[in-house]
C-alpha cells in the first residue's frame, strides 16, 4: 500500500514537472498561450456567402472552400499571427484577426474581389533578366524594359523553416505620374535600405502580354482542376487549366516568346501565376505552343494541386458575400492590455483567498489541498497552453470559477473525513472512509456542470462563433476534470503519504475532534 | 443540541415567497432588456481626447439623425454609443462628424449584430435553456432513483432551481429598469452555470438524507432531514464561501464584459445556497406531511389561533 503510494507520488511530481515545463519553455511549439480578441485587441467579423437561388449543394461546398483559400491568402499578405478563417455552418464564415485592430481595412481586405493575372521576368538589352538590384543601382529611376510601362513587382523566393520555397512579394516599382517610384505593398516609398540586402535575388516581374498588349488576366481561363500525370510510374498531381478563346490565343503568342528567350529551367521561361500580387506559382514552359489548355507541374502534393486549381479558378472570391457582415466586432488593443493584468489579479487573488481559507479551516489538510490546488491550476494552464485554449477573459473566468469549485470536492472529503474521525476510526482509516464515502457525492455534483459545459459549448458555437461563451464551457470543463483528479488523486497521495508519520500524531492539524461520548 | 433549522421552515419558505413574488412582479412590469446580441444594433465604444460633454454628444448625433442612439459614459471615461445596425459607410461618416465637431478620437470597440444573427441567438438561447432543463430533469430522475419517493424529491430540487432562476432574473429586470443593465449571452452563461450551480448542493443535502434514511438514524422524517441539513452545512457553507470568494474577485478585477456573468453567479451561489439548504428540504417535509396550507401566511395564523 504504502509503496503504492510513492509510485503514485511520483507519477504526480512528474505530471507536475512536465506541466511547469510546459508553462515555462516552449513545447510542441506553443511558445505563448494563445489569446482571445479581448486580450489581444482584433477584428473578429461573420460574413454570410450570397449564393445564386440555383446553386446546387456541391456547387455551395465547392465555392465555401474557395473562398475560405482567397481570404486566408489575403490574409497571409497582412501578416497577422494566428488567423482564424473557417467555415461555420453551410454558408457562413468566420474571420478572426488576433491583434489587428483595424476594422475597416480587414473588411476591405476579405470583401474586395481577387486580382489574379501572369506574369513574366523583365529582361534588359542583352535579353537576361532583371533583378532588383539593378533598379537600385540606378540614380534616377527609369524602366528597363522600355516597352513595357507597367508596374513591376519584385519577388524574393527563399527558403521558409520547412525547406520550403516560399515567394515574397518585396516591392513595386510603380509610374505615378511620369514619375518612377519604388514602393511596398500598401503604396508608400519604399526603404531601400532595407531592401538592399534581398536586392540580387529579388527577380522584377512585368505583366505578361499578348502580341496586341493584351494582358493574360484570370478572366480569361476557363478552367482550372487537380489531375495526374499518368506518364510517370507513379502517377504525380498536377494542375489543368484550360484557356477560353482569346485566352489560348494570346497565351500561345506568350509561351512561343517565351519558349524562344532563354533555356529550360532559366527565370525566362517561367510564367509567373500572381494572385493580388502575390507570385502563387511560376511553372516553366515547356513547348512553344499549347493550343489551349495545358498543366502546371511541380513537386505538388495532391492537396497543393487542388489548392493552387481553386485559387487559379477563384481569383476573386466565387460567391459575394452579404452586407454589412452578419456579425462584426473590434477590440482595440488597449483595452486588452488592462485586461490580462487586472483578470490575472483576479486569479491570484481567487486561487489566494481559496488556499487561505482552506489552511485556516482545515489545517495540514487544508495545506495539502492547496498543494493540491496549485498541482492544478499548473496543470489546467499547461492543457490550456498545449491544446491550445484561445483564453478570452470569460475563459478566465470560467478557470477562475474553476478553482473555487475546484475545492469543493476536497471540502466534501474533508468533512466526510472529520466525521469519521469524531465517529471513532482512527485517522489513517478515516482518510480512507472520507475519499470512499465523498466519492458519489463529487461524481453526481459534478455532472451537472459537465451538462451545462456541453450545452453553453453548442450555444457558442452556433451562430457566431462567440468566443467569450465557448471559452467559458470549455476551460469550465477541463478545470472541473482536472480538479477531480487533483482533489481526489493528488490530495489523498499526499495524505497518505502524512499518515504514519509522527505529524499525523497531533491530531489538532487536521482539526479534527472525537466527539465525547 | 443540534441546530434546528428545519422548526422554522414557515419562515424560510415565506421568505422565498415574498422573494419570488417581487421577482416575477420585476419581470412582468419591467421585463429584461436585451442588449444587441438578442436585439441586433451596433455598439461604438470612444474616447475623445478633449473633454466632452453628453448632451452635446447627444445633440450631435440627434443632428445626424441617431435620435434614438443609447449614450452612456464609462466609468474610463469613454463614451458608450449603442443605434441601429450601421452599414459600413454609416459607421465612418459618424466617425467623421463626431471627429470634426469632438476632435480627435479612438474607436476602442465596435459591436455589430445583425437582425439574423439577433434572432438565431434568441432562439439558440431559448433552446439552449430548454436542453439544460431536461438534461438537468434526467439527471434528477437518474441522481434520485434509489431515494423512496423520486418524485418528491426531483420537484422539490425543481422548485428550489426555479427559484433561484426567478430571484436571479427579476434582480436583472430591476436593474435594467433602474439603470439600463442590458442581458447578453454571457448573461445566459451565468444562469446555466447557476443552474448546475444549484442543483449540486441541493444533490449533496439530498444525498445525506437517502443515506441518513437507510441508516435509520431517527424514526421521524423531519427530523432525519434536520441532521442531514447540519451535517452537511459545514460543506455546503464552506463550498459557497469559496466560489463567492473567486466570484468576488472576478467582479471586482475583472469586470468589464463579463460583469454579466460574475453578478449573476455572485446572486446565483448565494440564492442557490440558500435555497439548497432552506427551500428544497424544508419543502420535503411539507410534502411529507401534507403541510401545504401553512404555506400561505394568513391561513398559518389562524391555526395558530386555534
Amino acid at each position: 500500500m504504502a509503496r503504492r503510494n510513492t509510485i503514485v507520488f511520483f507519477i504526480i511530481a512528474a505530471i507536475f514537472a512536465f506541466a511547469v515545463c510546459a508553462l515555462v519553455y516552449p513545447l510542441f511549439d506553443r511558445e505563448e498561450m494563445r489569446l482571445g480578441l479581448d486580450l489581444v485587441g482584433g477584428v473578429h467579423l461573420v460574413y454570410q456567402a450570397d449564393f445564386p437561388e440555383d446553386s446546387s449543394a456541391e456547387e455551395r461546398t465547392a465555392a465555401m472552400d474557395r473562398a475560405l483559400i482567397t481570404i486566408e491568402k489575403r490574409i497571409d499578405k497582412y501578416g497577422v499571427a494566428e488567423p482564424i478563417i473557417q467555415q461555420l455552418g453551410d454558408d457562413r464564415i468566420i474571420v478572426e484577426l488576433p491583434g489587428f485592430t483595424d476594422i475597416d481595412a480587414a473588411k476591405s481586405l476579405v470583401e474586395q474581389t481577387g486580382f489574379l493575372e501572369f506574369r513574366e521576368a523583365e529582361l534588359n538589352g542583352a535579353g537576361q533578366p532583371v533583378y532588383l538590384a539593378d533598379y537600385l543601382e540606378q540614380g534616377n529611376l527609369s524602366f528597363i524594359d522600355l516597352q513595357e510601362d507597367g508596374d513591376r513587382v519584385f519577388v524574393l523566393d527563399i527558403l521558409n523553416e520547412k525547406e520550403m520555397l516560399e515567394h515574397k512579394t518585396i516591392a513595386f516599382l510603380v509610374a505615378d505620374n511620369g514619375e518612377i517610384k519604388l514602393t511596398d505593398a500598401s503604396g508608400n516609398p519604399a526603404d531601400r535600405e532595407a531592401l538592399e540586402q534581398y536586392a540580387a535575388q529579388s527577380l522584377s516581374w512585368i505583366s505578361a502580354r499578348g502580341d496586341d498588349g493584351t494582358p493574360l488576366t484570370g478572366d480569361l481561363l476557363a478552367d482550372a482542376f487537380p489531375s495526374l500525370d499518368q506518364s510517370k510510374v507513379v502517377p504525380v498531381p498536377q494542375v489543368s487549366i484550360e484557356w477560353n478563346s482569346e485566352g489560348s490565343i494570346i497565351f500561345d503568342q506568350i509561351a512561343k516568346r517565351l519558349y524562344n528567350s532563354g533555356a529550360y529551367g532559366t527565370p525566362q521561361r517561367a510564367l509567373g501565376i500572381f494572385l493580388d500580387d502575390t507570385l502563387l506559382s511560376a511553372p516553366q514552359i515547356l513547348e512553344s505552343s499549347y493550343g489551349g489548355s495545358g498543366v502546371i507541374t511541380g513537386n505538388f502534393t495532391r492537396e497543393e494541386a487542388t489548392e493552387l486549381a481553386n485559387l487559379l479558378k477563384s481569383g476573386a472570391l466565387p460567391m459575394p458575400l452579404k452586407q454589412p457582415p452578419l456579425y462584426q466586432e473590434k477590440i482595440s488593443a488597449t483595452l486588452g492590455a488592462d485586461f490580462i493584468d487586472m483578470s490575472l489579479m483576479a486569479g491570484l487573488i481567487g486561487i489566494i483567498l481559496v488556499m487561505l481559507f482552506m489552511i485556516v479551516y482545515y489545517r495540514l489538510p487544508g495545506v495539502l489541498a492547496s498543494l493540491a490546488l496549485i498541482f492544478y491550476g499548473a496543470v489546467v494552464l499547461a492543457i490550456f497552453k498545449l491544446i491550445p485554449v484561445t483564453l478570452t477573459l470569460a475563459g478566465i473566468g470560467g478557470f477562475v470559477l474553476s478553482i473555487g469549485m475546484a475545492v469543493d470536492a476536497n471540502v466534501l472529503i474533508f468533512e466526510r473525513m472529520k466525521e469519521e474521525f469524531a465517529a471513532g476510526r482512527t485517522l489513517g482509516a478515516a482518510i480512507e472512509a472520507g475519499f470512499n464515502r465523498a466519492w458519489t457525492a463529487i461524481r453526481d455534483s459534478n455532472v451537472t456542470t459537465f451538462i451545462v459545459c456541453a450545452i453553453l459549448y453548442w450555444l457558442g458555437s452556433s451562430i457566431i462563433a462567440s468566443a467569450p461563451v465557448m471559452g467559458f464551457a470549455l476551460t469550465l470543463f477541463i478545470g472541473v476534470a482536472v480538479s477531480m483528479f487533483s482533489a481526489i488523486v493528488v490530495t489523498r497521495t499526499l495524505l497518505r503519504l502524512f499518515v504514519g508519520t509522527k505529524l499525523a500524531k497531533r491530531t489538532s492539524l487536521f482539526s479534527a475532534h472525537r466527539e465525547k461520548k | 443540541m443540534m441546530l434546528d433549522i428545519t422548526g422554522k421552515r414557515s419562515l424560510f419558505l415565506i421568505i422565498s415567497e415574498i422573494i419570488i413574488l417581487i421577482g416575477i412582479i420585476a419581470l412582468a412590469v419591467f421585463g429584461l432588456k436585451p442588449g444587441i446580441e438578442f436585439s441586433s444594433g451596433s455598439m461604438l465604444t470612444m474616447s475623445f481626447e478633449q473633454e466632452i460633454d453628453q448632451s452635446e454628444l447627444r445633440e450631435e448625433l440627434t443632428s445626424l439623425g441617431y435620435d434614438n442612439a443609447i449614450i452612456q459614459r464609462t466609468a474610463a471615461g469613454d463614451f458608450f454609443i449603442r443605434t441601429q445596425e450601421l452599414t459600413s459607410d454609416e459607421k465612418i461618416a459618424l466617425e467623421e462628424a463626431l471627429g470634426a465637431r469632438f476632435g480627435a478620437l479612438a474607436e476602442r470597440e465596435f459591436y455589430s449584430v445583425s437582425s439574423m444573427v439577433a434572432a438565431e441567438t434568441v432562439h439558440n438561447a431559448v433552446i439552449a435553456v430548454a436542453i439544460a432543463a431536461v438534461g438537468i430533469l434526467l439527471y434528477i430522475t437518474w441522481a434520485f432513483r434509489r431515494m423512496p419517493k423520486p418524485f418528491h424529491y426531483g420537484v422539490c430540487a425543481i422548485i428550489a432551481l426555479v427559484h433561484d432562476v426567478v430571484l436571479v432574473t427579476g434582480i436583472f429586470a430591476i436593474l435594467g429598469a433602474i439603470i439600463g443593465w442590458e442581458i447578453n449571452l454571457m448573461f445566459i452563461t451565468g444562469v446555466l452555470a447557476v443552474i448546475g450551480y444549484s442543483i449540486n448542493n441541493t444533490v449533496v443535502v439530498f444525498d445525506r438524507i437517502r443515506e441518513n434514511l437507510r441508516r435509520g438514524v431517527h424514526p421521524d422524517f423531519e427530523m432525519v432531514v434536520n441532521s442531514s441539513l447540519v451535517e452537511t452545512l459545514s460543506r455546503s457553507l464552506n463550498t459557497s464561501l469559496t466560489t463567492l470568494l473567486v466570484v468576488l474577485a472576478l467582479l471586482l478585477f475583472v469586470g468589464a464584459s463579463i460583469q454579466n456573468f460574475a453578478l449573476v453567479m455572485l446572486i446565483g451561489v448565494i440564492v442557490g445556497t440558500y435555497s439548497s439548504l432552506f427551500v428544497a428540504p424544508t419543502l420535503l417535509i411539507v410534502w411529507e406531511r401534507g403541510e401545504w396550507g401553512n404555506l400561505i401566511p394568513l391561513r398559518r395564523a389562524k391555526t395558530k389561533e386555534a
